[in-house]
Formats: C-alpha cells, sequence, structure tokens
C-alpha cells in the first residue's frame, strides 16, 4: 500500500443497500491486491468487499449519473470520478461483478453513494475476466 | 403499516417534505409522482431489493480477503 491516500475515508451518507447502518469506508489497493480495490466499513460488524473499476472489465463501460447523484456526491459536471464495481468472490462456477449498481466515489468531497438506477444496460452479476 | 385510500391527484405527506402523489389510475398499475428534496434518495422497491441481495452476496470477511483476492486474480485473467 504505497499510496496514503489511498486511506481515506470515504462517507457513504445513504450506506449502502443491505448495510445502511454502516456509512464510513477505507478503500485499499496497490500491488498487493491489484487489480482489485478492497473496501473495508468501519466499526463493528461492517462489512468488507472486493472491487474493481467497471471500465476493467467491460470496455467503454458507461453508467448514467442522474443530477440528484451528482448533487449527493456534491461533484460538479467535470469532477473526476472514482467507479468501483462490487465482486461477488462466492459465486459459482466463477465471481462475477456487479456492473449495475457500481459504487461511484468523489475523490475531493470524499463522499461516495451505490449507483441505483432504475434502467441499467449491465447485470448485477457480470462474469468476472478483465477486458 | 399505514394504509390509506387516495383518489386521483390526491397525495399523502410523508415527514418534512415527501410528497406522493397519485397521477394516474390504470387497471392494473397506478403512476405516482415522488417529490422530495434532491438528497433523498428515492428508488423502486425491487430494484433496490435486488441491489441488496447483490451486496449481501458480494461481502467478504475481512479475515479471508487475501484468499479472495488471489481467487479473483484467477478467475481475471
Amino acid at each position: 500500500m504505497s499510496n496514503s491516500s489511498s486511506h481515506a475515508v470515504i462517507d457513504f451518507p445513504d450506506g449502502l443497500p443491505g448495510f445502511e447502518g454502516c456509512r464510513q469506508y477505507v478503500l485499499l489497493s496497490g500491488p498487493a491486491v491489484a487489480p482489485f480495490t478492497i473496501i473495508q466499513g468501519l466499526g463493528p460488524e461492517a462489512p468488507a468487499f472486493a472491487a474493481i473499476d467497471p471500465a476493467q472489465v467491460v470496455d467503454g463501460y458507461r453508467a448514467q449519473l442522474e443530477d440528484a447523484d451528482r448533487v449527493r456526491l456534491g461533484a460538479t459536471d467535470d469532477a473526476p470520478l472514482v467507479w468501483l464495481a462490487l465482486v461477488s468472490p462466492q459465486q459459482e462456477p466463477a465471481p462475477t461483478v456487479n456492473l449495475r449498481a457500481p459504487l461511484v466515489i468523489n475523490p475531493q468531497t470524499l463522499r461516495g453513494i451505490q449507483l441505483i438506477a432504475a434502467e441499467s444496460p449491465y447485470p448485477l452479476d457480470h462474469p468476472l475476466r478483465t477486458a | 403499516m399505514l394504509v390509506f385510500t387516495r383518489k386521483l391527484d390526491q397525495a399523502i405527506v410523508i415527514g418534512d417534505g415527501v410528497e406522493i402523489t397519485v397521477l394516474r389510475i390504470g387497471r392494473d398499475s397506478v403512476r405516482l409522482g415522488v417529490t422530495a428534496a434532491r438528497h433523498m434518495p428515492v428508488h423502486r422497491g425491487e430494484v433496490y431489493e435486488a441491489i441488496r441481495r447483490a451486496n449481501a452476496s458480494a461481502v467478504a470477511d475481512s479475515q479471508t480477503v487475501a484468499t479472495i483476492v488471489t481467487r479473483l486474480r484467477d478467475h481475471a485473467k
């Protein structure tokens, strides 16, 4: 973990569906876990997840952010955002990636959301293989 | 559960600033309008539930993260 800024605490004001009680997460990345990022919740009983940049799974990945999502992220139109899709490591026959509801993080405000779009061209369980 | 009978164009108000209005009544669906503050997330129940299940299947015991990364790397190749 050479990059100390990757340990900043990210605030998810709405939590994640199913884990609404946990609102603060740290991202752990670096050569030890690449190409994945570990998302570790803070606090007792906090969940941990493995995640990957969806653009590494599907070439040209593009998901729609609503204005309300930008408001919740405190993001301007051209703010660089970090996209991370959660991996389900125990799925058989192969792990899957949730491309439908990625986490979106604004590194400037240290705020994050899980994108919960009514419509999406991407599935909740895309097979994991990097593009 | 609180149960209300509403007619077309009637609304219910929840807390401070959430209003749900009946916009159209069809044979087997109703169209609802939700007015809420921009920062307040509003989702279709079945979409939220599907994502909740996906998140539950993604949760990793932090003790076994190293093992998981190894397995994922094998599959991601």
